[in-house]
C-alpha cells in the first residue's frame, strides 16, 4: 500500500502543477483560514506576555484604596462621582490598624510641563509619593537616590526623572543636582529612574517624574488628579487582607452598618478578569473567522474536486481498466485534496510567520509556537480529508465501462 | 491449452418494462495463442461480450473461466486484479494519460500490480516500448507523438504486464489505413511471438488478420469459423 501513497502523491503533485491557477485559487481559502488561526493564537500569546509584563507594575499583593473602581463596579457614574476623595493621611492609620499591611504608601498625580534651560517636556505625569513608594512598585533608581522620609515630611523640592524625561531635558548633561522647573516651582534633580516600559502598551512609565507627596500637596492644591493609597500585603493572604482593609477604611470613614462603601479597593485581579474576558472575545472571534474560512475553503475544494473527477472520468476509466481498484482511485483523489489543503496550510503558516515577525519587530513580542504551527497543518489536512471524501468516493464508484466511454 | 471458457453467458438489462438481452446464451472457447476477431453490427452484443471478456463487467448468468479461474462471480476488486494481471487493453482512442510520458503510461499497469519495484518497472516499461519500436520515444508525451506512435505506446502498455490475452477494441479505428496496417502488422508479430489476441472490429480486412472469426447477431453467436488465413 505504501507504494500507492507515493504514487498517488506524485499524481496529485503533477495534477496540481498542471492546473497552477486553479490550485492557487482553490487553496486560498485554506491559506486565509490558517493565517487567521495561527495569527490569532500568536497575537493572544503576545498580548498575554504584554499583559503579564504590565501586571508586574501593579504587584500581586498590592491593594489600592481609591475613589474609582478600576473596572465597572456596579454603581452608576454619579454615585461614584460624588464619593468623597481619598484622604491620603489615612495611610498612617491603615498601617496602624491593619494586621496584614506590610507597607502602606500614598500617592497623588497630575500632569504638568517641565523645563530645564531652553528645553521643555510637556504633559509630564507628576507623581507625588511617600518615601516608601519603591517598596510597593517596580521603580528602580538608576542614577542618584530616592528621597528620604524626612525630605517627604518637610516637602523638599526634590525630583526623580523618568528615563524618557531625563533624555529629553538632559540630552548631553548629567541631570543630578540640576535645577528644573515645574511651572514656576524649582526642583533639584536627585535621581533618574531606570527604564520601565509601557503599561498595557499605552501609558509609559518612563515619561513620569516622582516628587515627595508633601511637596506635591504644597504646590498643587485642589481636587484634581489621582489619589491612591497602596497597601502591600502578603500575596497568599490578599483576599483576607482585602476584607480587613475594607473594614478598616469603613471605620476610618465613619460608615454605619448598611451604608454602602464610598471607596473602592482595587487589585490587579480586576485587570485580570476583564483581560480574560477580552482574551476570550478575541479568541472566540478568531475561532469563528477560522472555522468560517476553513469551511468556505473546504467547500471550494470539494467543488473543485468534483469538477476534477468529472474532467478526469476517462482517466479514471483507463486506470480502472488497467487494474486500479476503487480504493486506489479514492486514495488518489483524497491525497490530491489533502495536498491542496496542506500546501495552503503551509503557505498560510509562512505568511503568518512573516506577519508575526513584523509584529514582533514593530509592535510587541509575538512568537508563533511550534504547537500552533503543527495544529495549523494538521487542521488543513483534516479539512482536505473531509472536502475530498465525497468527490473521491464518486470517482471511485465510477463504472469503468461508462467512464471509458465518457467524452 | 484452453485459456478462456465461456458457457451459456447471459447479460440482460432491464430498461423500464422491456428486457434487453445483450448476450443471449453465448458459449465460446479460446485456446492459448489464438488470434480471434469478434465482429457484428452495432447492437449485436459485441461490446458487451468484449467488456465481459475484459473483466470490466460481470454476466447476469453463465460461466466464465479464465486460466481455470471462475471470473463470473468475482467482486470489483478481484476483477481489478484479474484485469491487471491477465488482460492487456488496446482501445480505439488510445486512452493514454495525456500529461504523462510514454514511459509513465506504460508503467501504469505495473504500478497497480503493487509488487514490482520502481526500478524493475522502468526496465520492463522500456523493454515493452522497445518491442513496439519506440525505444527512442520513452520521454515523449502523447501530444508529441503521431497517432500510430500513440497506438504503439498503448500496445506496449497492454504488453508490459505479460497478460494472458490482449484485447483490442477497434485498434485501427482512429488511424489512417497505412498506419492501421502497421499496427495490424504489430499484432501479427505479437501473435507469432505467442500472445493470445482478441480483436473487436467491424472491418472485414482487419478481421482477416485473425485466424478465427466470431460473428454475433442479436446477442447470439451466428458464425464461428476460421478465416481465410486460419484455413491455410
Amino acid at each position: 500500500m505504501k507504494s500507492f501513497f507515493w504514487e498517488n502523491l506524485r499524481i496529485a503533485l503533477a495534477e496540481l502543477w498542471g492546473h497552477k491557477t486553479r490550485s492557487i485559487l482553490t487553496g486560498t481559502g485554506i491559506v486565509i483560514g490558517i493565517i487567521a488561526v495561527s495569527l490569532m493564537s500568536t497575537l493572544i500569546n503576545g498580548v498575554d506576555g504584554l499583559f503579564e509584563e504590565s501586571m508586574k507594575f501593579l504587584g500581586r499583593g498590592n491593594l489600592y484604596v481609591e475613589k474609582w473602581p478600576w473596572m465597572g463596579g456596579g454603581d452608576d457614574w454619579w454615585t461614584l462621582r460624588n464619593r468623597p476623595r481619598i484622604e491620603l493621611d489615612m495611610a498612617d492609620e491603615i498601617k496602624e490598624r491593619s494586621q496584614y499591611a506590610l507597607v502602606v504608601a500614598a500617592e497623588r498625580g497630575r500632569s504638568a510641563n517641565l523645563s530645564y534651560k531652553d528645553l521643555s517636556a510637556e504633559n509630564i505625569y507628576i507623581h507625588g509619593v511617600t518615601a516608601n513608594y519603591p517598596e510597593v512598585s517596580t521603580v528602580d533608581v538608576e542614577f542618584g537616590r530616592f528621597f528620604t522620609d524626612s525630605e517627604d515630611r518637610t516637602g523638599s523640592p526634590v525630583v526623580l526623572l523618568g528615563s524618557e524625561v531625563a533624555k529629553t531635558l538632559f540630552p548631553h548633561e548629567n541631570p543630578i543636582d540640576k535645577m528644573i522647573f515645574a511651572g514656576s516651582k524649582r526642583f533639584r534633580v536627585i535621581g533618574v529612574l531606570a527604564e520601565m516600559g509601557q503599561f498595557m502598551g499605552s501609558f509609559s512609565n518612563d515619561t513620569q517624574v516622582i516628587i515627595p507627596l508633601e511637596t506635591f500637596n504644597k504646590i498643587f492644591h485642589g481636587p484634581w488628579g489621582r489619589r491612591s493609597i497602596t497597601v502591600k500585603v502578603p500575596e497568599h493572604l490578599v483576599e483576607e487582607a482585602k476584607e480587613e482593609l475594607r473594614g478598616v477604611v469603613r471605620v476610618l470613614r465613619g460608615l454605619k452598618p448598611g451604608e454602602p462603601d464610598n471607596f473602592a479597593i482595587n487589585q490587579q485581579n480586576a485587570f485580570r478578569e476583564s483581560y480574560q474576558g477580552i482574551k476570550m472575545a478575541i479568541g472566540g472571534t478568531g475561532m469563528i473567522i477560522t472555522a468560517l474560512s476553513l469551511l468556505v475553503g473546504g467547500i471550494g475544494i470539494a467543488n473543485i474536486m468534483f469538477v476534477s473527477v468529472k474532467e478526469r472520468t476517462r482517466e479514471i476509466g483507463v486506470r480502472k481498466a488497467l487494474g486500479a481498484t476503487s480504493s486506489q482511485i479514492q486514495g488518489q483523489f483524497l491525497i490530491e485534496a489533502m495536498v491542496i489543503t496542506a500546501s495552503g496550510g503551509l503557505v498560510g503558516l509562512i505568511i503568518s510567520t512573516l506577519i508575526s515577525l513584523a509584529i514582533s519587530k514593530f509592535l510587541f513580542p509575538a512568537t508563533m509556537s511550534f504547537g500552533v504551527a503543527f495544529m495549523a497543518i494538521a487542521l488543513s489536512a483534516v479539512v482536505g480529508l473531509f472536502a475530498g471524501l465525497a468527490p473521491a468516493r464518486k470517482g471511485a464508484k465510477l463504472d469503468p465501462i461508462e467512464a471509458l466511454r465518457y467524452e | 491449452m484452453l485459456l478462456i471458457q465461456v458457457k451459456d453467458l447471459y447479460k440482460i438489462y432491464q430498461m423500464g418494462n422491456t428486457e434487453v438481452r445483450a448476450l443471449d446464451g453465448v458459449s465460446l472457447s479460446i485456446e492459448q495463442n489464438e488470434y480471434l476477431s469478434i465482429m457484428g453490427p452495432s447492437g449485436s452484443g459485441k461490446s458487451t461480450l468484449m467488456n465481459l471478456l475484459g473483466c470490466l463487467d460481470t454476466p447476469t448468468s453463465g460461466e466464465f473461466f479464465m486460466d481455470g479461474i471462475n471470473v463470473a462471480t468475482m467482486g470489483d476488486d478481484e476483477l481489478a486484479h484479474i484485469r491487471n494481471k491477465k488482460i492487456g487493453f488496446v482501445f480505439q482512442t488510445f486512452n493514454l494519460l495525456p500529461k504523462s510520458t510514454s514511459l509513465r503510461n506504460v508503467e501504469l499497469p505495473l504500478i497497480y500490480n503493487g509488487e514490482i519495484k520502481a526500478h524493475d518497472r522502468r526496465d520492463m516499461a522500456i523493454k515493452a516500448l522497445t518491442r513496439v519500436n519506440l525505444g527512442d520515444r520513452v520521454n515523449h508525451k502523447p501530444n508529441e507523438l503521431s497517432g500510430g506512435q500513440r497506438q504503439r505506446v498503448a500496445v506496449a502498455r497492454a504488453l508490459v504486464n505479460n497478460p494472458a490475452i490482449i484485447l483490442a477494441d477497434e485498434p485501427t479505428g482512429n488511424l489512417d489505413s497505412k498506419t492501421g496496417e502497421e499496427i495490424m502488422a504489430l499484432f501479427d508479430e505479437l501473435h507469432k511471438q505467442g500472445n493470445t489476441i482478441i480483436l473487436v472490429t467491424h472491418e472485414e480486412h482487419i478481421a482477416a488478420h485473425a485466424s478465427r472469426v466470431v460473428r454475433l447477431l442479436d446477442g447470439k453467436i451466428a458464425v464461428d469459423e476460421p478465416t481465410h488465413r486460419g484455413k491455410k
